[in-house]
């Protein structure tokens, strides 16, 4: 089966180009009228930060903050913003990237700049992601480290290369920072199933878990990147893949799934675009610690805090989390994905993930009944 | 046969007021070379300018100093005014005997007081360098005397070694003094300073001073106004003390309680008098001799009931706020300059006195005489320059044990937005008083009396005050700059980058800059 790539890539770009143009618009309009521009910023501070519990993430409350020319304390960041978007407009219309880094030093010759450190510029990005609703990547701004490997059945174009995921060594597809740029050609998967660590990753596609489960195997290393995560989402929404979790069975674990499913709160300005609220968390849980009589570690002081912070996040307000970490309380002990090697080092893909497979799809894997 | 007591007092003899003087010079201020120096150029210059307001004079001093032999350490110096002159007969009192004057018992303000000033001069020359003064003076009267003075240690007495007369049509006087163990430098201490200060605050006074590597100085006068002359007063009743009181009593000629109140005490009616006697329980037809201790205290508390004009300053010449400032505009070219003279107050016994201030900020301001730059330019530090004064006479030394000091230290300095340590800053203190309390009869430092510091406190206050609303104007003034020159940078920014944004032409940035900043820029 295969699927055509969609014309979204094109579209971001375009977007934020007309974005940016309109922007500039207003303000020579104020300008024109002899009124101070003034920007309405939406306010990044914790207390303006909501829980979406229809979409299940993270977004920015109602609140806005003004940043206007007219005043003296704001005039130079209104400026800087200004210098950043055209830079960005720059960047779009020459169909290149910078890093965040680059821009900041970039700024050092700016008639608004500089900025005293990266941390400055970075705001002033994430105030015009936050104005726009728009990804830095749309903008031409990209973080500095790649996202993480992909193995499986699907074809990459990136410009004039393309990339067949299966083909690209043992690591697999690299996912660039750049991944809204990068056009999905062919898709043979019908899942993708995402790991926490590197070494799960390599077990799986040892195992042939890609062809097993015609999936597209992702390995996540720990926290998963911005490009990671809207690699997840596009592959979500554009393939219509359905995207599995799998995590250690400790509350960093089920935290690591949990951004993936409902987004960051730091984040929560662009969570629209990075949160996959359908994904669906197949990591080791409390109960399969006691199911599968999993080698265990002590749960740490650090853990317990942890689990009871989760209790309460909202994010975790359902059924199946509150029994999950209540259990792991309960039980003061974690696993991880790697323990199931206590049974060979084919029982995950031969035995666990099946079964976590059948619970999630209904449906029967490796002729297994 | 002789006894003990009879050898020991064998060479017992009355020391002369000057013989005591000559054995403790440094109460006269001739201590250390630069400062003895000072001290010559002070006892001449204070009576030069006294004498030429006595006259109703602008006083017009010419102070130079010259090497002798080629030697730092041995000096002349030479004062000379346009005064009235000293009649022949008074040299010898004026420049050779100790604890003569005109002044002493006077209740009236001059510079100078116990007439100990320049017969002192004359004996630290007469010491120092053996050689005698030089006089040449004239009324004006078409004659002119020259005499060499010297001063008879023992008998207290002034000797004219030889005299001259020689005609000719000028009015003034002309004292040279020939020391060693002096030594001139520019420093805070030395006389170029010293006369920079009295030019400050006898701003109708125009002094010459030429150093001796030949420098000429002119501190011209900022005014043509001679300040009238003082009167001498009566004690004030605010401050007298019971025994001042039975003083009086045992001197008056007055021949009831009531009109030894009424005559020898100003600000004082008939009717008050009565009315302080009733209130006392003291007859007022009693003879005043007759009056008691107990009475006399009675009087005194009695008279803090009463209403009473406050004492009056006829005697008092205090330089006024507008004189102040222009002395201090002339020397100091500040940026800011505000003056105040405080209404009369009387301390101690009845003595009245006048606190004046000003406070001078930027320009020359605050930068004292060391590290002078060549040319003669002022440098050094900055930082709080306090330049203290007793009736408009220079108090150059001793600062640390003087009231000014004590009240300038109690004030909480940064109320006032100022920093001592670092801000261009001239604080000028002068008290008025006919009887200046000061710590030492080498006149350089004034007592801690309460009132004085209290209201050379409240003086200081006040203008501090005033230096504060400067400095918060200069600020905002400042800030306005600041804002506008914010905005000039990156309104134009922003209006091109939008346009670039907008793919528009650049609006013109002009009229919101002007509206925003107040920025005019055609």
């Amino acid at each position: 089966m295969t699927r055509e790539s969609t014309t979204k890539e094109l579209k971001h770009k375009e977007k934020a180009l007309k974005d940016l143009a309109e922007l500039g618009r207003m303000i020579v309009e104020d300008i024109r009228k002899t009124q101070p521009p003034k920007l309405k910023i939406p306010s990044r501070s914790t207390s303006n930060i909501i829980y979406d519990k229809k979409n299940r993430y993270f977004v920015l409350g109602p609140r806005y903050g003004i940043r206007s020319a007219g005043s003296m304390k704001q005039v130079k960041k209104v400026a800087q913003l200004l210098c950043t978007a055209d830079f960005a407009r720059e960047l779009i219309e020459s169909g290149k990237f910078a890093t965040l880094r680059e821009m900041y030093y970039t700024a050092e010759g700016w008639e608004a700049g500089p900025f005293h450190d990266q941390s400055e510029s970075d705001a002033i990005i994430e105030d015009l992601e936050a104005t726009f609703g728009l990804k830095r990547e749309s903008l031409g701004l990209t973080p500095e480290e790649d996202g993480a490997a992909v193995y499986g059945q699907i074809v990459f174009r990136e410009g004039d290369v393309t990339i067949d995921a299966t083909k690209a060594g043992r690591g697999g597809y690299t996912i660039p920072p750049t991944i809204d740029d990068v056009e999905f050609v062919k898709c043979r998967a019908k899942r993708i199933i995402a790991v926490e660590t590197m070494g799960m990753y390599h077990r799986l596609i040892q195992e042939d878990a890609w062809k097993k489960f015609d999936a597209l195997i992702v390995g996540l290393k720990g926290q998963a990147a911005r490009a990671t995560r809207r690699f997840l989402k596009r592959a979500n929404e554009e393939l219509g893949l359905p995207v599995y979790l799998n995590c250690d069975g400790d509350p960093f674990g089920y935290h690591i799934g949990m951004v993936i499913i409902s987004g960051s709160a730091n984040l929560a300005y662009i969570n629209h675009e990075l949160a996959v609220p359908d994904a669906k968390y197949i990591g080791v849980t409390a109960s399969d610690i006691v199911n599968y009589k999993l080698p265990t570690d002590k749960l740490r002081e650090l853990d317990i805090a942890r689990l009871k912070q989760l209790l309460k996040d909202p994010r975790y307000n359902t059924e199946f989390w509150q029994y999950e970490i209540k259990k792991m309380l309960e039980i003061g002990r974690k696993a991880e994905q790697q323990a199931f090697a206590k049974y060979g080092l084919a029982y995950v893909v031969n035995e666990y993930l099946p079964a976590k497979l059948k619970e999630v799809e209904g449906q029967q894997f490796l002729g297994k009944v | 046969m002789k006894t003990l007591a009879d050898e020991l007092f064998a060479e017992f003899r009355e020391h002369s007021v000057s013989e005591f003087f000559r054995r403790n010079a440094a109460m006269l201020g001739y201590t250390g070379k630069i400062r003895s120096l000072t001290t010559i150029v002070h006892e001449g210059v204070t009576n030069s300018i006294d004498a030429c307001e006595e006259a109703g004079i602008m006083p017009k001093v010419n102070v130079t100093i010259k090497k002798i032999n080629d030697d730092p350490e041995h000096l002349k110096v030479i004062i000379e005014d346009n005064a009235s002159g000293i009649p022949e007969k008074f040299i010898p009192d004026v420049f050779g005997k100790m604890l003569a004057g005109t002044k002493l018992h006077r209740h009236q303000q001059s510079r100078g007081q116990q007439g100990l000033g320049v017969s002192g001069a004359t004996m630290f020359g007469q010491i120092t360098s053996g050689k005698s003064t030089t006089v040449t003076t004239s009324t004006g009267n078409g004659e002119i005397v020259q005499a060499e003075v010297m001063i008879d240690v023992d008998r207290n007495v002034g000797k004219i070694l030889k005299s001259q007369k020689i005609k000719g049509n000028w009015r003034g006087t002309r004292v040279e003094i020939e020391a060693k163990e002096v030594a001139y430098m520019r420093s805070r201490y030395g006389p170029f300073n010293y006369l920079r200060m009295t030019a400050i605050a006898n701003p109708h006074a125009r002094i010459t001073f030429v150093e001796p590597d030949g420098t000429l100085t002119i501190f011209d006068n900022a005014t043509d106004k001679v300040p009238e002359r003082p009167k001498p007063m009566p004690l004030h009743p605010w401050g007298i003390m019971s025994d001042d009181l039975l003083i009086l009593a045992k001197h008056t000629k007055a021949r009831s309680v009531a009109g030894l109140l009424s005559t020898e005490l100003s600000r004082v009616s008939k009717q008050k008098a009565d009315e302080v006697c009733k209130l006392a329980n003291v007859p007022a037809s009693k003879k005043p001799f007759e009056l008691s201790w107990e009475e006399a205290e009675r009087i005194v508390s009695a008279f803090k009931q009463v209403k009473l004009m406050a004492p009056p300053t006829s005697g008092l010449r205090p330089i006024g706020p507008k004189d102040l400032e222009n002395g201090m505009r002339q020397i100091l070219n500040p940026d800011f300059v505000y003056t105040i003279t405080r209404p009369p107050k009387v301390y101690r016994g009845g003595l009245p006195f006048i606190v004046e201030c000003g406070i001078a900020y930027g320009g020359n301001a605050g930068k004292s005489m060391e590290g002078k730059n060549e040319g003669g330019e002022l440098g050094g530090e900055a930082g709080m320059d306090l330049i203290r004064f007793a009736n408009r006479a220079p108090l150059v030394f001793d600062q640390g044990g003087c009231a000014i000091t004590a009240a300038v230290r109690s004030i909480d300095w940064r109320r006032y937005g100022v920093d001592l340590e670092n801000d261009p800053l001239t604080i000028l203190v002068n008290v008025s008083s006919a009887y200046v309390p000061y710590t030492s009869a080498g006149k350089q430092s004034i007592a801690d009396e309460p009132e004085i510091i209290n209201e050379t406190r409240t003086a200081i206050m006040e203008a501090a005050r005033e230096l504060r609303k400067f400095l918060y104007r200069r600020l905002k003034a400042k800030e306005r700059q600041e804002r506008a020159g914010i905005f000039e940078r990156f309104l134009p920014v922003i209006a091109r980058k939008a346009a670039r944004l907008a793919g528009a032409d650049e609006p013109d940035i002009k009229p919101l800059l002007k509206k925003i900043a107040g920025v005019d820029h055609d």
